[in-house]
């Protein structure tokens, strides 16, 4: 246990993958959505304004999630780290960063709520449909989402180091495929009421628990092509 | 003597070449190996399937009487760094060390700090900005200050300049004698390492076609130099396995031990026995191997059975 808690230390010392380029991509987008806010308050309309600026660090996260193997995994492997402790780690540092970034998408949105918006009425951090849940359900809404993109581009980098690059492609193209494929079967069944319907019902913390499940099973998925990988 | 390492049959074949074929050896506790061949032999391809940072084909491969595969308590008593290794991204030499004293239980801080002055590695440049030389630094301090029971250096020399290298010499060998432990050193610069190393294991094209101890390696071949009409009737129904004429001298090296019966004929017949060093052996003898493997199996046997075991 002791030698998985090492990873983490061994992951952290990427403060510019880890630390700085979100807190930029956070600090920037967040800055720029306000600016564009206020240039549309001065000019008078009223909001409620939402944008979607906010997804910028999350999307960073698959980013994050795919250096985490290609970039640490080899030396991993000279510090005799085994590769289930390096998976364990290295998802438990993904976990850290992830609840701290939720952490301030959470209290964001209470913030926002309390000053109508930074008194024009824009959200960046409040999203209604989350945030209406209460702020521990928003907080968990924020780790999942930030959690799959992380544990995607961690999934997609072990496919890429064990199979190469053609073969990642492959299995991306096959998942859009399907993807396309399941989107006309619903057109073709004309059931686009019943999965509206569906999707309303589950609401933003049923969404949640399945991003969850959804994470869990990358996680696992991952660590089977990790351990036949080679550094 | 106790087996630290022991591998059977290990057979590693990537799409169209045999990195490994058909290994067994064994490595003992508290020795220096040298693992030599020449580049592509498949050294690291074999170091880096011991400490099971990749995979054999087929064969087995037992550490302190363990598979190593995802063994923690077996692994961390090991340590490979590569003579390619990566490091990550932002990580400076002061990360990469204060990592290796997390996972190194007999880590020892004020050898690594010695080392470091004395190779003079920039501790708060990137890594990936370091020099050859420098980034071979990395690796040799931290192989030498994990002090790990089994410690592997990959061609730990590359780019750094004489006095480095010496001083990696020197310093392997003093902390080597005070705390014992096995250490296997591979290499293509032979005659360099040859005098630290205690049993050589010579690989050529996944195969192993030497493993004995350096001394005894020594004493199995000699030079014989002179006109070559009596070297040519000395050498005759002997292992020759390099030929150099210039004129009417020749210079020849054969395989098998001089006895004084031997010796007195030389001087008879006016002829100069010259030492060969490991390298030139080793370098002949993979000359002679390849040159043999083509036409026939049985004077690739010949070397390994009758000649040098």
């Amino acid at each position: 246990m002791n030698r998985t808690l090492n990873v983490i230390r061994m992951q952290l010392v990427n403060r510019q993958t880890y630390l700085w380029v979100p807190v930029i991509v956070l600090g920037g987008a967040f800055a720029i959505t306000l600016a564009i806010y206020g240039i549309i308050a001065s000019a008078g309309v009223e909001g409620p304004m939402y944008g979607g600026g906010a997804q910028a660090p999350l999307w960073y996260f698959a980013v994050v999630g795919a250096q985490a193997l290609t970039l640490t995994f080899p030396f991993s492997q000279a510090m005799s780290v085994t590769r289930r402790e390096f998976h364990i780690g290295t998802h438990l540092t993904a976990a850290l960063t992830a609840a701290l970034l939720a952490l301030i998408f959470a209290v964001g949105g209470l913030v926002e709520q309390a000053t109508s918006g930074w008194g024009m009425n824009g959200y960046f951090f409040y999203i209604p449909w989350v945030s209406d849940g209460g702020p521990a359900a928003a907080w968990l809404f924020f780790f999942s989402l930030a959690m799959l993109f992380f544990v995607f581009g961690y999934w997609g980098a072990t496919i890429f180091k064990r199979f190469g690059t053609a073969v990642l492609t492959a299995v991306l193209l096959g998942i859009a495929l399907i993807l396309v494929g399941l989107l006309w079967l619903v057109g073709r069944l004309e059931a686009w009421a019943q999965v509206g319907a569906w999707l309303g019902a589950q609401g933003s913390l049923g969404l949640t628990l399945w991003g969850l499940l959804l994470i869990a099973v990358l996680i696992a998925s991952s660590y089977l092509t990790l351990r036949r990988a080679v550094p | 003597m106790t087996t630290v390492i022991e591998v059977k049959n290990l057979t590693k074949r990537y799409r169209d070449t045999l990195a490994a074929d058909d290994v067994s050896f064994s490595i003992e506790k508290d020795t220096i190996y040298g693992l030599l061949g020449r580049n592509g032999a498949g050294k690291t391809t074999v170091m880096s399937i011991l400490t099971a940072q990749n995979f054999a084909t087929s064969g087995e491969v037992r550490i302190f009487g363990e598979n190593p595969y995802e063994n923690a308590h077996v692994l961390s008593r090991m340590c490979f760094v590569r003579e390619s290794q990566k490091y990550p991204d932002d990580a400076t030499p002061r990360h990469a060390f204060r990592i290796a004293r997390l996972f190194y239980p007999h880590w020892d801080q004020e050898l690594a700090d010695q080392l470091i002055d004395e190779f003079q590695v920039p501790m708060k440049k990137t890594i990936k900005k370091l020099s050859r030389g420098q980034l071979s630094a990395v690796g040799v301090v931290i192989g030498l200050a994990s002090r790990a029971e089994i410690t592997f250096f990959d061609e730990p020399y590359l780019g750094l300049d004489a006095v480095a290298r010496q001083i990696f010499y020197d310093r392997l060998l003093e902390d080597y004698s005070r705390h014992p432990r096995t250490i296997i050193l591979s290499s293509h610069l032979i005659d360099e390492v040859s005098n630290l190393l205690e049993r050589v294991i010579v690989i050529d094209k996944g195969r192993i076609i030497m493993d004995e101890e350096t001394d005894a390696v020594r004493g199995r071949a000699a030079n014989i130099v002179g006109d070559t009409a009596a070297v040519d009737a000395f050498v005759a129904g002997r292992e020759v396995i390099h030929r150099e004429s210039l004129g009417r001298v020749s210079s020849v090296t054969i395989l098998g031990e001089l006895t004084a019966e031997d010796l007195s004929l030389l001087t008879r017949a006016g002829l100069d026995v010259a030492p060969v060093s490991l390298q030139q052996l080793i370098v002949r003898t993979t000359q002679h191997a390849g040159r043999t493997a083509g036409d026939a199996e049985r004077a690739a046997s010949d070397i390994d059975e009758g000649a040098l075991r």
